[in-house]
Parts: structure tokens; C-alpha cells; sequence
């Protein structure tokens, strides 16, 4: 397990580094001058140069490159070109916002997709099956932007029953504040004590994080089901059956178990995804998350924020990957880390 | 999935849900920020009053010297300039702000300004020539943003607190560029060891109406009222001021109506006419300094001929266009300079769109049946931008010029611009706005000669015209008039000259709260809300 271990982390090291050039170098050769982006709107001609020799762009590339990845090593992540914020500050408001956002819709995937398609699955063919595949692919076909329109009107125009957009109300902004210690609303709300700040960010977050999770709960329903299918007509279920066991153990104890290690698989990328995939529900909910952040630089062409983005969410990807395939050994003692 | 690990799960969602749902409504679901209606459990038991702003766009940057973009929204009510632009229709061009009046000597190359007395900066700092001198100085020393505008201060002399005495290098209108809002803001000596990452932490040091309480990036300004404001205040103006940054138009158009913001700017202009049949609700629509140009190559063939070029200019479907991206919420230009501003000209020649006199004119050039392609970049995603290259495309196509379009984003596009203009494209569409209200940001940033292209990308080249822009500019700061008849003449040689398409000054579309009271557009300042005017 220990080797095992540190072989993976070793070839995440390596699939880092080889990411973190292939973005420096691409978002290199896109025609621009990032030193004019850095002067700023309507720059003159001596402050685009002193930009640039300010931003070492007059260097070679590999000695760029290099001069990067030593301010990565001391944990600078450089400037923005566009707004001269650092970037590792910018990314730790943002990337809170997006992983409150992702976790509480994976969490919805989980909760809402993996029942309906245990039972999806183990009445094959039923009513009940026929609905949830329609709403399923309904589920993955409908764009989320168009979506999420549709829900504010729902929710907000017509039932005034949840909050049109942003993290949290005005009125608690201004009267009810708490610190922010994690960046998460959910928490640090808790961790003040303040409950109606609290009930506020929760209420707030409902509708982006269900939106957002329409996708991966289709998915995990389908290939729940789809799993549970294959597993319900292994001989082990027949003997379960036989011995008596309660219906409801033998579809969430003994068949869910070895059911749910695809879907696992996939709702762990899909949580990756979404760190920077979320921009359309982002924009439109204005929830101030990473994903509205990295295609606001991809715009300007503000290579130093593409680059830190694109190194924090590979670093994402591959420990969810990682923390993915323990979870599956643990799962199924047949998985071997090896 | 362990079912044990899975019924936690459930546990903790089922009860998230339970505890947000308790306790009936939530607060989030009343609109919650103006006075009366607010939820406020722990607040003072006196409501303060809220104005709720609706901005558009994020704030990239809140430090007074370097700030040089949409930020203004915030900016403008921290702090203040010397002088401020008036709106259109005012008696005068300027009015006083921190400085009470001012002269220039006979050459326009020494400015005085006699300040305000008993002004303070938000921090306590008292507002004096010296905390003037710091301001300029230091927004020239960053050298960011629009620190430019500066460009002829020689030297700063506070021969008194309330006096300070500019000397400029080149004559240069100082009290309109004092009104710039951009770069001009006072900023508190306090602040003297403070860098832009302190500014966009949050913090301010200005002498406004208002100072920041808190800002969450990405989100959200609060600001609260500066009890010691030197303007004082009266009954029913706005304790606060909360700025929220909503991007998508569809739900800034749900934020006004529902009564959740007070104020919003770009909605979908093929919705304005429902939202203004709401009574809650008031469209204000005034002309804005912005318009939009298609920067004529004037270096390479065949637009270096002049008759070419005003063959486009009739070509060009102004009113099509202009109704249909535009919804008709703007005119066609008379030249370069937006109508209403201090230079503009309302008898200047406008070329109709005529296709015969096109075809004319081009057969004087030796083009009788066109013939030749031409490129036209463009920013990508600004849909005004390609309607008005595929509604043009079409009409060329009659004349027989094949258009080709070129989206690219802004950097790549000023790139190739700046480049040879031998490979560069042919027509270069942009918007343009001044960073302080004079016709010469006009003129001379884009078609003053320019031996390196920077914003001249139609690289006209005309030194009568640049001797005359020149010195207007050099008059207009003593004597207005007749510096203002020369940038007329100025703006009638790039019209005869067909320098560019002036295609359309733009509306500033403002939806308001019809209970707002006070509300005057500036387009002198594009998109601010000057809070402090304001009251329900």
C-alpha cells in the first residue's frame, strides 16, 4: 500500500510538472502581448514596455518557464495580468465558493442519483424504471444554463420560494455578518454561531448546487442502475435471496457494494470537472467561483491565472483519481493497489 | 458504498434541508435590501436606508491611482477630483469639487486651484495641497491605469495649504483632466505606505460621501456614510450603498423588477419596452461619450484611396443596424466626437447609406465592379460588433467587395493592429470612450500620425490635422470657443477624408426604481451611480 502510494504520487509529480508546461507553453503561443493586457484598457506605449520588462516577457520562454515554476515552488502563483491581484489570494476567495458549491451537488448526486437507481435497477422494466430513465437523459441532455433560467423563474418569479442569485442577501451582508475562516459560508456561519446567516447561505446554495447536480445524478442514477442490473443476476444475490435476507440488505448491503464502484469512479471526475466547468451556472447565479474566474482569463488571455487554475485542478483531478481507487479497494477486496 | 456511510449522508442532507426550511420564509426569498422591507434580526433598532446597486461587471481594480475600468462604479462615490464634469445641457462645462475655483496663466502652463477648507479624509487626514501633491504624485510614480493624463506636470507648488500651483511642460486643459474619473482621485498621505493589494483588500482613503464597510471580490461592496462628509447630509439619502455584481442580464432584469436592486444598466434592449411598461420601474435612456468606430487602413491599397473610402462610408447600413443590434438605442455619428460633448458638432456631414453613390464613387477610383477583399477584425463574442460586419458584408457583396470577418479576442486583434500596417487588417472595429471629457482623447489617440501604431490603427496620417488638434488642445485651456471650432474643423477633415465609419454614438440605458429620487445621468463618468445624490 505504501509503495503503491508513493509510485502514485510520484507520476502525479510527474503529470503535474508536464501539465503546468504544456499549459505555459500554449497559452504562450496564442498571438497577444501580455504586456499590453498588464498595462491595462488604454495604455501608452512607455507603459506597455515597462510592463514588460517588469514581467521578465522579454526573457526567453524556457527562462520564463523556469523563473515559474521557482515562484510555484515558494507558493507564488504570480499576478494576474489582468487585474495585478495575486493570484493565490483571488483563488482562495474563489475556489471555496466553487468547492462549497461542487461538494453540496456531488453530495446531492449521491444522495438523490444511487437510491433511484438501486431501485431503478432492481425493478427492471417497471414503471418506476421508465420514469427515472426519461427524467435521466432528460437530466443530461437539458443545458444547465437553460436549466437553471427556468428554475430562478420557478423558485423566484413565480414562487418566491428561493433566492434569485449570489451566495447570500444583502440584508445579511450588511446585518449579520460572520468572519470568513474557511471560505465556506456553510461553515464559517456555523462556526460564529449565527444561524440566520446560516439558513441564508443554505437556502442560497440550493438552487446552483441542484442545477448543478441535474448532470452527475442522471449519470449516477443510470450507471447505478445499469450496475445493479448486471449484479442482481449474480448467483451470491440468488443465494442471498434464498437464505431470506431482507430485500432492502440485499440491495443496498451485498449488491450496492460491488454496484457503486463505477459510479464512484465517475462522480469523482465529474466533481473535477465542475471545479471549472461551473462557469454557466456560476454566471448566472452570481456565484463568485473559479470556473467564472478561469473563463474570465481564458478571455483576456491572462496566462499566469490559465496556468494556476489549470495546475489547481490537475492537482484536483489526480487526488480524486487517487483518493477514488482507495476507496474502491476498500470497497472490493479484489481491487489490489498494487 | 457502506449503507452506514450512505445513511449519514442522508442524515446530514435530510437535516440541512430541515434546518433551512425551518422557521416559515426565509429571509432570502424578501427582497432584502431596501429600508423598510430588510430582515434584520440583530440590527439597530433604526432601519439604516439601503441603496442597491445592480453593477454588471466585477471591480479588477479599487486603488484610486491605478484604476482604470468599471470600477468607477465604486470608486466615485469614495472619493472625489478637483472639478467635476457636468452632464450635458449644464451651464457650465465644469463644476467645482474639492477645489473651489481655479485660473490658468495666459499660456495654459501654470494652473492654480484653491482648495476646499475644512475637508477630511476618511482616515482623519485633513484635505490640504499637499495631501493634492500626494495624490498626483503618487499615480504618476505608479505609472498604471490612465496615470497618463498627467503626462504634462512638471511640478507641484503648495504655497499655501489651500493653494496649489501646477507647472506643465505643455500647454494642456488641467481643469478638465482634474474632472477625469479616472486617475484624478484625492487620495489621503495616510495612505502613503499602502499598495494596490491594500486597496483591493478593501480598504479606501478617499474623501467621498461614502467609505467601503466591506467587499467580498467577485460579489459584493458594501459602503456606509461618511458622518464627517464636508457636503453634509440631509434626510432621506442612503445610509449605505451595497454594489452587487450580477453578470447575466436575465437575472439583473429579475433583480430590478422584483425590487431587489434599485438601479441596473445592460439588460437585453429587445426587453426594455416590456420592463419599462412596469410603473415600479423607469428605463432612462441619455446619449453616452462612447461610440463606435470601423478604423479605415489608410496606408494600404485600395483603402488608401480617399474615394474608396467614402465609397464605404456610403455603404455602410446605418439605420438597419442600428435598429435591429441595437434596438435602436443609439445614432448615427456625426464624426468622431459623441454628440452632446464639448467639440461635437451637430451640422457635420453624415454619409447616408447610398449604394448608387457608392458604386459611383468607386468607379472614379478604378473599381467599377469592385473586385477586392477586405478584412475586418473585430472582439470576438460582441455580437453588436459581428451584426454590424455581417449586415455590412451583405452590402459590400453588392458592390462586388468580399468582406471577411475576423473575430478575435481584443489582445490578439490591438496586436495585429499595432503591427505593419502592410499585413494588418483592413478595417478595425472598436468601441471608444475618453478617460476625461476632451475631443483631443478622441482625435488624437486615434488618428493623431503615430511612427509605432498604438490606437491610430486606421494609421491616418495628416499633419495639418495633427498641428491643428495640437493646438486646440494647447487653447482649450484658456480659451474654450474657439479651441472648440477648431476641433470642429478638425473632426470635418476625418469625415472628407473618410478616415473611418463613424457608425454610432450609444445610449446609456439605465433601468432605476420609480421611487428613486434624484437620479441624472453623467455619462462624463460611464456608468456611475453618484449615491449621494440620490434619496427614496
Amino acid at each position: 500500500m505504501a509503495v503503491y502510494l508513493l509510485r502514485r504520487l510520484a507520476l502525479a509529480a510527474l503529470v503535474i510538472i508536464s501539465v503546468s508546461a504544456v499549459t505555459f507553453v500554449v497559452a504562450r503561443v496564442i498571438p497577444s502581448d501580455p504586456a499590453a493586457l498588464y498595462a491595462g484598457q488604454r495604455p501608452t506605449a512607455d507603459q506597455i514596455e515597462a510592463a514588460r520588462e517588469r514581467l521578465g516577457l522579454d526573457q526567453p520562454l524556457y527562462a520564463q518557464y523556469i523563473r515559474f515554476l521557482g515562484d510555484i515552488l515558494q507558493g507564488d502563483l504570480g499576478t494576474s495580468y489582468k487585474t495585478k491581484h495575486p493570484i493565490l489570494s483571488d483563488i482562495r476567495t474563489f475556489l471555496p465558493a466553487t468547492l462549497e458549491l461542487v461538494i453540496v451537488s456531488t453530495l446531492m448526486a449521491l444522495l438523490v442519483g444511487v437510491p433511484l437507481g438501486v431501485f431503478a435497477g432492481a425493478r427492471r422494466g417497471g414503471g418506476f424504471d421508465q420514469v427515472t430513465r426519461i427524467a435521466s437523459i432528460a437530466g443530461v441532455s437539458i443545458p444547465t444554463f437553460w436549466l437553471a433560467l427556468i428554475f430562478q423563474l420557478f423558485f423566484f418569479g413565480a414562487l418566491k420560494l428561493l433566492p434569485l442569485s449570489s451566495r447570500m442577501s444583502n440584508s445579511v451582508a450588511l446585518f449579520n455578518t460572520f468572519p470568513t475562516i474557511t471560505g465556506f459560508y456553510l461553515i464559517d456561519s456555523l462556526l460564529a454561531g449565527n444561524l440566520v446567516a446560516w439558513r441564508d447561505a443554505a437556502w442560497h446554495i440550493l438552487l446552483p448546487a441542484f442545477t448543478l447536480a441535474t448532470y452527475p445524478i442522471s449519470l449516477t442514477l443510470r450507471m447505478t442502475r445499469a450496475a445493479m442490473v448486471e449484479t442482481l443476476s449474480e448467483k451470491y444475490i440468488t443465494a442471498a435471496r434464498a437464505q431470506g435476507l431482507p430485500e432492502h440488505d440485499v440491495l443496498f448491503r451485498y449488491a450496492l457494494k460491488n454496484a457503486i464502484i463505477p459510479t464512484l469512479t465517475v462522480l469523482g471526475l465529474s466533481f473535477a470537472y465542475s471545479l471549472t466547468g461551473a462557469f454557466l451556472i456560476e454566471v448566472i447565479f452570481s456565484w463568485p467561483g473559479l470556473g467564472k474566474y478561469v473563463t474570465d482569463a481564458v478571455l483576456n488571455v491572462d496566462f499566469p491565472v490559465i496556468v494556476s487554475v489549470t495546475l489547481i485542478v490537475t492537482v484536483f483531478y489526480v487526488f480524486i483519481n487517487l483518493i477514488v481507487d482507495i476507496i474502491q479497494a476498500v470497497l472490493d477486496p479484489r481491487v489490489a493497489l498494487r | 458504498m457502506k449503507p452506514k456511510l450512505f445513511s449519514a449522508f442522508s442524515l446530514v442532507l435530510a437535516l440541512a434541508i430541515a434546518l433551512a426550511a425551518c422557521s416559515g420564509t426565509p429571509p432570502a426569498t424578501q427582497p432584502p435590501a431596501s429600508a423598510t422591507e430588510a430582515p434584520a434580526p440583530t440590527a439597530a433598532p433604526a432601519q439604516p436606508s439601503v441603496l442597491t446597486i445592480a453593477n454588471s461587471t466585477t471591480f479588477p481594480d479599487i486603488d484610486p491611482s491605478t484604476s482604470f475600468s468599471n470600477d468607477s462604479a465604486v470608486t466615485s462615490n469614495i472619493y472625489e477630483t478637483l472639478t467635476r464634469y457636468n452632464p450635458p445641457g449644464s451651464k457650465d462645462v465644469l463644476s467645482p469639487q474639492l477645489a473651489t475655483s481655479w485660473e490658468s496663466s495666459e499660456d495654459s502652463l501654470t494652473w492654480t486651484f484653491h482648495l476646499r477648507q475644512g475637508v477630511k479624509f476618511h482616515d482623519g487626514e485633513p484635505f490640504n495641497s499637499a495631501a493634492v501633491k500626494f495624490s498626483v504624485e503618487r499615480t504618476k510614480t505608479l505609472n498604471g491605469g490612465a496615470a497618463w493624463i498627467w503626462g504634462a506636470v512638471n511640478s507641484i507648488e503648495t504655497p499655501d495649504d489651500y493653494t496649489v500651483v501646477f507647472h506643465l511642460d505643455y500647454a494642456t486643459p488641467l481643469d478638465l483632466i482634474a474632472s477625469s474619473g479616472y486617475a484624478a482621485w484625492m487620495i489621503s498621505p495616510g495612505a502613503k505606505d499602502k499598495d494596490g493589494a491594500w486597496f483591493n483588500a478593501g480598504h479606501d482613503a478617499g474623501t467621498g460621501p461614502y467609505t467601503i464597510e466591506s467587499y467580498e471580490p467577485g460579489q459584493r461592496v458594501i459602503l456606509t456614510r461618511f458622518d464627517d462628509y464636508w457636503g453634509g447630509w440631509k434626510a432621506g439619502q442612503f445610509d449605505k450603498v451595497v454594489i452587487e455584481v450580477v453578470e447575466d442580464p436575465t437575472v439583473r432584469q429579475q433583480k430590478i423588477e422584483s425590487g431587489e436592486a434599485d438601479w441596473t444598466m445592460e439588460l437585453a434592449t429587445e426587453n426594455l419596452a416590456s420592463v419599462g411598461n412596469n410603473p415600479d420601474v423607469k428605463v432612462v435612456v441619455n446619449p453616452s461619450f462612447q461610440n463606435l468606430v470601423g478604423l479605415l487602413n489608410t496606408q494600404k491599397p485600395p483603402l488608401d484611396d480617399p474615394k474608396v473610402r467614402q465609397a464605404l462610408s456610403y455603404s455602410f447600413p446605418y439605420e438597419v443596424f442600428i435598429n435591429t443590434a441595437m434596438s435602436g438605442y443609439a445614432t448615427q455619428a456625426r464624426g468622431v466626437i459623441p454628440a452632446g460633448m464639448y467639440g461635437s458638432d451637430e451640422s457635420l456631414f453624415q454619409y447616408p447609406f447610398d449604394l448608387d453613390k457608392a458604386k459611383s464613387l468607386l468607379t472614379e477610383a478604378g473599381h467599377p465592379d469592385g473586385g477586392f477583399e477586405l478584412s475586418m477584425t473585430y472582439v470576438t463574442g460582441n455580437t453588436v460588433e459581428q451584426q454590424a460586419g455581417e449586415l455590412w458584408k451583405a452590402e459590400l457583396a453588392k458592390l462586388g467587395i468580399t468582406l471577411n470577418l475576423q473575430p478575435m479576442a481584443w489582445e490578439a486583434q490591438w496586436d495585429l493592429g499595432k503591427g505593419d500596417p502592410a499585413n494588418a487588417q483592413d478595417v478595425f472595429v472598436m468601441y471608444w470612450w475618453p478617460a476625461y471629457v476632451t475631443p483631443y482623447d478622441f482625435l488624437f489617440n486615434m488618428f493623431h500620425t503615430e511612427e509605432q501604431p498604438l490606437f491610430n490603427l486606421g494609421y491616418y496620417r495628416n499633419g495639418d490635422f495633427d498641428t491643428l488638434i495640437d493646438d486646440a488642445n494647447a487653447l482649450s485651456g484658456g480659451d474654450k470657443a474657439k479651441a472648440e471650432s477648431m476641433f470642429q474643423e478638425a473632426s470635418k477633415m476625418l469625415v472628407d477624408d473618410a478616415a473611418s465609419l463613424f457608425i454610432f454614438d450609444q445610449s446609456n440605458i439605465h433601468i432605476v426604481r420609480a421611487d428613486l429620487k434624484g437620479y441624472v445621468d453623467n455619462p462624463a463618468y460611464s456608468h456611475v451611480v453618484f449615491a449621494y445624490q440620490l434619496s427614496r
